[in-house]
């Protein structure tokens, strides 16, 4: 059997993956992805420690947790969307009409 | 069998939006108007059925759902909020074409926010949570033609994304070091978790997870624009509302199943909460859009709120649960006075309308619209904590219990701070009444007109008869402690 550390280390390196990308990239689509790659390192951990604590309550956590990150990137993809019709840019750097 | 009549709150909530949703189908624009009421006597039917079920105490489905004094009072005050916004929208919505959409979002976060307040297991936690979080980002766009509710949205939505899946992540750990999801479970083990390194690392997540949503600095650079950029109502929501469910979320989570790491947290939180409030109101002063004011010192107002989670005594865990009542009421009237006057400076085409809240748009309000101006002004000076108001109960009983604690520097600080919020505050009132005003008197519509009354009713009658309001909290903070 795989030892648990390596499940952990792969989650915390997709999850930091994703940290990186959200906060690098200025394409709205590139940062929604990285959200998904952090939603997802979360499920991973969960997987892992369900099969490893023998209980069960992380696998539905991790279903529950996939369709909310679904309807999550459906609301994001909305909003962005709208911006698009507005800018013709999903480049989210170009947003800076509210600050200080 | 469960008794689903514990729930009923909630049920009358889902099945108004459900039904509002249906019925918006088949009507035309003008005879949408109705479906306002129609959500504002669902949500009144909410309250009343929330306050008769005062006292009583269950869990559900398995545990999962705590019905106590805490979740009572919090669906208290969400339900207040959600009263306020409602039917304040029914002028906003007028004669708009999406009214159902906006109205069954509202109810949808409004649930949301509720289940919050019971949730007894990281899983419907989580999952209310984010009910609450999308149906509140569709909220904060709604006004699709206008860049400003875009923008808004987007760094809202990014940013509360972001916190979630932190939230997530430190949640799978702390399932990881106990083996279970339920919080009162956790609470019980809760030494698996303080031997295990790992329960460092969920603290530290769970912290920066629900500092977002609690928009405590440095984790607040989504608030002030997600509230300037939303329409106002929606303003008055996420501001009043849902930032408090981060606040109910916390104390559950960090007060109850983490009390065994307490030392980790209260540390941490004591910094937050003194470099939130101090922040906030610096930063407040030099604000020319009342709207994104009113959210640097919605910044400072969390400030004051984390001092609970510092102090930890009993005394100081009622003043924060209070202050949560109080700040729905003071702050969500304050949104809604902004929103009146944007109505009106948008209807009236005078003044600034690239940013319709501009401070120069309140010059002479008290004459232009005298009613806004006064309600503006009691909730400002009970934001600044002035007596007889909410505010002054409420900073006081928390400020109190810090030097009780023997936390005199936090007190101090904390009240140094409330000394500088005056000169914002106080400048908005010299606006409104002593400068001289640059169109005619306009009349309120009535919906405003309703909404900033219950508003600022609820702001005097907590701070003139504070008693059911402490004795109410006093109960809620003893489930925690």
């Amino acid at each position: 059997m795989i030892p648990l550390i390596f499940y952990l280390g792969l989650a915390a390196l997709l999850f930091s993956i994703g940290l990186y990308g959200v906060m690098t990239h200025k394409n709205g689509i590139r940062m929604i992805m990285c959200i998904e790659l952090m939603l997802n390192s979360a499920n991973l951990n969960l997987v892992a420690f369900s099969s490893y604590t023998d209980t069960l309550n992380g696998q539905v956590f991790a279903i529950f947790s996939i369709a909310l990150a679904a309807a999550e990137a459906a609301v994001g993809f909305a909003i962005l969307m709208a911006i698009y019709r507005m800018h013709d840019k999903i480049n989210l750097d170009e947003l800076k009409i509210l600050r200080w | 069998m469960e008794n689903l009549m514990l729930l009923a709150p909630e049920i009358a909530v889902v099945a108004t939006g459900l039904i509002i949703l249906l019925m918006g189908v088949f009507m035309s624009p003008r005879t949408k108007n109705v479906l306002g009421y129609l959500a504002t006597l669902g949500v009144l039917a909410a309250l009343v059925l929330t306050v008769q079920s005062f006292g009583t105490e269950a869990t559900m489905f398995s545990g999962t759902v705590s019905i106590d004094a805490l979740s009572q009072f919090f669906k208290l005050v969400f339900l207040a909020v959600t009263l306020i916004v409602s039917v304040a929208s029914i002028k906003y919505n007028e004669n708009s074409d999406h009214t159902e959409e906006f109205y069954t979002l509202v109810l949808f976060a409004t649930l949301g926010m509720m289940f919050v307040a019971s949730a007894n297991d990281f899983i419907l936690l989580f999952c209310a949570f984010e009910l609450a979080s999308f149906a509140t980002y569709a909220l904060a766009g709604f006004e699709k033609q206008n860049p400003k509710s875009l923008e808004g949205a987007m760094k809202y939505f990014l940013i509360g994304a972001v916190s979630s899946a932190l939230m997530l992540f430190g949640i799978s750990f702390v399932y990881g070091a106990t083996g279970t999801t339920s919080i009162s479970t956790i609470a019980e083990n809760a030494s698996l978790l303080a031997e295990n390194p790992i329960g460092l690392v969920a603290v530290v997540l769970l912290i920066a997870g629900f500092g977002f949503k609690m928009a405590l600095v440095p984790f607040h650079m989504w608030a002030p624009d997600a509230y300037q950029g939303s329409p106002s109502v929606v303003s008055s929501l996420l501001a009043a509302g849902s930032k408090k469910m981060g606040f109910v979320a916390a104390f559950r989570v960090f007060v109850v199943a983490l009390a065994a790491l307490q030392p980790d947290w209260q540390f941490t939180f004591a910094i937050l909460a003194v470099v939130t409030m101090t922040f906030g109101n610096v930063i407040a002063v030099s604000q020319t859009s009342v709207k994104r004011m009113l959210a640097y010192s919605s910044l400072a107002q969390a400030g004051y709120i984390a001092m609970a989670f510092v102090v930890m005594t009993p005394m100081a865990l009622t003043g924060g649960i209070f202050y949560t009542l109080a700040h729905a009421f003071m702050k969500g009237g304050a949104f809604i006075a902004a929103a009146a006057v944007v109505w009106m400076i948008t209807t009236q085409r005078t003044g600034d309308l690239e940013v319709p809240d501009h401070l120069d748009n309140f010059r002479g309000l008290g004459k232009r619209m005298p009613l806004t101006a006064l309600c503006m002004t009691i909730f400002v000076f009970a934001l600044a904590g002035i007596p007889p108001t909410a505010g002054f109960m409420a900073k006081f009983v928390l400020f109190s219990s810090a030097i009780q604690a023997g936390m005199t520097w936090l007190a101090v600080i904390a009240i140094l701070n409330s000394a500088l919020s005056l000169f914002y505050y106080a400048r908005l009132v010299r606006y409104m009444y002593f400068l001289s005003p640059e169109g005619k008197k306009i009349g309120l519509p009535f919906p405003y007109a309703a909404a900033l009354l219950l508003s600022a009713a609820g702001v005097l009658a907590m701070g003139l008869w504070p008693e059911p309001f402490l004795q109410w909290a006093m109960e809620a903070a003893k489930v925690l402690i």
